[in-house]
């Protein structure tokens, strides 16, 4: 009886393990009738004339194309500004956006819509137009729904979030991150931004051994993104090492990496990305150009890749500003389902 | 004294940021190659910074009036073509202007604006090297040169750049796609696993024991 109580402890404590180590329950999970019944509240907030202004129609291409790297000023966005809502329609809209992201995705966006407003105090005044965290803008493409498929944007300068919710998928490609100062500090606390992205991508390449590494590191210089803005459903010939002849930690490490950007959505659907992205690791690319070394506390100064069947990410910091790793900008897209088509058909 | 001069420009636009848009001081010339069975097509995407659209459109608006034409466009994007270089397997090929587009002058003037050039060659049978080379405005200019994967039966088996990425060698056979296709794994859900060890330590751990005991 004594060990049958022991087994019974054992089988309870892996079970325990297993869950913790899934990080399958670490908090509720949303789901899309949470972020419906946000994006609900939040259009119940607007005005007739500025709801016009908020929804388009869920294959609205033009409206889905309208984001960019670039501050609004340059690449108007469409939809309403942080700027245009009042404080309780802006409180609904953040209400929407913790419904639809992650806790740390939110952070994440927080901190590169306040990196932009720093860009604009230390402009002087001179980009009020320009930069800053009223000129972020929320769109919604189609209506909520927890069943027909419908699409929420949001962005401005270095972000842009195309999150297609159809059903209980939430998908988040293609979508753009950045940072203009890529280390700021606010409150007296040091922020960055896309620091995790720049940390855990030179922990990869230092845990490769010296063949893995020459596969790895390409020759030749990569300028910028190559699947930027308007580089919808294209699919590179892959290169670097492929993480098949990666070892079981290098594997974790870059599967942690990659969870930087599929984890900026809620728990649920990046479960379900980061599942449909392990299945396709062996066939997933690392590639780097540029510097393998870092100041501490900084980001680097060079470019990565990461690629596989459903997946591209890249990391290109910006010559713009003068300081490599002060400024960067990356993608996030899924080749197959940029938008949802691979699921919505549309 | 000249250089000094441009250095110390740069230098102060630099300082100046963010008030200014993207690019600044060096020509992005991005490619991506497509391949079929008979033709390579070629996208070419020119993005000048603010700090050398001075030159850029030196070359452009070659009238020197301050305005790009239609004819000087055409021209532009002829010259553009003329400074590329495509072999298959050491024979050149010809590439001919399949398309252009030229932002309005205001972008362009900002750094923001793109010129796309886009080129075809028609593909000789079973080609196995391809060489594509870009000398367009190279003093100034920096390359990124891709290829899109190929629809069966092309397959890229090996790629190659100078450190500019102004040489580019593309090596080919016919087979599978370059990259492999989605494996599809069923990936379980965390409750099977749980499910499993649950029910699985107890039932293994009783069977050695009684494996032990026989």
């Amino acid at each position: 009886m004594k060990s049958a109580c022991g087994v019974a402890a054992l089988g309870l404590a892996c079970t325990l393990a297993a869950v913790a180590l899934s990080g399958y329950d670490r908090q509720p999970q949303p789901g899309t009738a949470r972020i419906v019944s946000a994006a609900d509240a939040f259009l119940a907030t607007l005005t007739p004339e500025q709801r016009k202004r908020e929804q388009f129609a869920f294959d609205d291409n033009e409206q889905r194309a309208r984001w960019s790297n670039l501050p609004t000023g340059f690449v108007p966005r469409a939809g309403l500004s942080m700027g245009q809502l009042n404080a309780s329609q802006r409180s609904a809209a953040m209400d929407l956006m913790a419904a639809t992201l992650s806790p740390k995705g939110l952070e994440k966006v927080k901190e590169i819509v306040e990196g932009d407003e720093v860009l604009k105090q230390g402009s002087g005044g001179r980009d009020q137009n320009m930069f800053g965290k009223d000129l972020f803008y929320i769109s919604i493409l189609g209506t909520p729904s927890a069943k027909t498929p419908w699409m929420l944007q949001f962005g401005g300068h270095h972000l842009a979030l195309n999150i297609t919710i159809a059903g209980e998928q939430g998908i988040l490609t293609p979508s753009l991150t950045g940072a203009q100062p890529a280390l700021y500090t606010e409150n007296g606390k040091t922020i960055r931004p896309l620091g995790a992205e720049s940390d855990k991508g030179i922990a990869l390449l230092n845990s490769l051994d010296e063949s893995q590494r020459k596969q790895a590191i390409l020759s030749f210089q990569v300028a910028d993104l190559v699947l930027g803005p308007g580089q919808d459903g294209k699919t590179i010939v892959p290169e670097g090492l492929k993480a098949s002849s990666m070892n079981a930690k290098q594997k974790a490490m870059l599967l942690d990496l990659i969870s930087e950007w599929a984890g900026i959505v809620h728990q649920g659907a990046a479960n379900a990305r980061m599942n449909e992205i392990k299945a396709g690791l062996n066939e997933t690319w690392f590639a780097w150009s540029g510097s393998t070394t870092v100041a501490p506390g900084r980001n680097i100064a060079a470019y990565y890749r990461i690629q596989g069947p459903k997946l591209v990410i890249e990391y290109a910091p910006q010559r713009l500003g003068g300081d490599l790793s002060m400024h960067v900008h990356t993608i996030y897209r899924d080749p197959t389902n940029d938008y949802g088509r691979g699921v919505t058909g549309k | 004294m000249k250089a000094r001069l441009i250095v110390a420009c740069v230098l102060a636009l630099v300082a100046a940021t963010p008030a200014f848009a993207h690019r600044l001081d060096e020509y992005l010339q991005a490619t991506t190659i497509s391949l079929d069975k008979e033709n390579l097509h070629g996208q070419l995407r020119l993005t000048p910074g603010i700090a050398v659209f001075g030159k850029v459109l030196a070359a452009i608006d070659t009238n020197g009036d301050g305005l790009i034409s239609q004819a000087e466009e055409t021209a532009y994007a002829d010259r553009v073509l003329a400074d590329l270089s495509l072999s298959a397997d050491g024979r050149r090929l010809e590439p001919v202007i399949a398309s252009y587009k030229f932002d309005k002058l205001s972008l362009l003037k900002q750094g923001l604006g793109e010129i796309d050039v886009d080129f075809d060659a028609p593909l000789p049978a079973g080609v196995r090297k391809l060489v594509f080379e870009n000398h367009h405005q190279s003093r100034i200019s920096a390359y990124l040169v891709n290829c899109l994967v190929p629809e069966e039966p092309i397959r890229v088996t090996g790629q190659s750049r100078n450190s500019t990425q102004s040489h580019y060698e593309l090596r080919l056979s016919e087979g599978t796609p370059s990259i492999a296709t989605p494996a599809h794994g069923t990936a379980l859900p965390p409750w099977y696993s749980a499910f499993a060890l649950l029910v699985g330590v107890p039932f293994v751990w009783k069977r050695r024991r009684s494996v032990r005991s026989r």
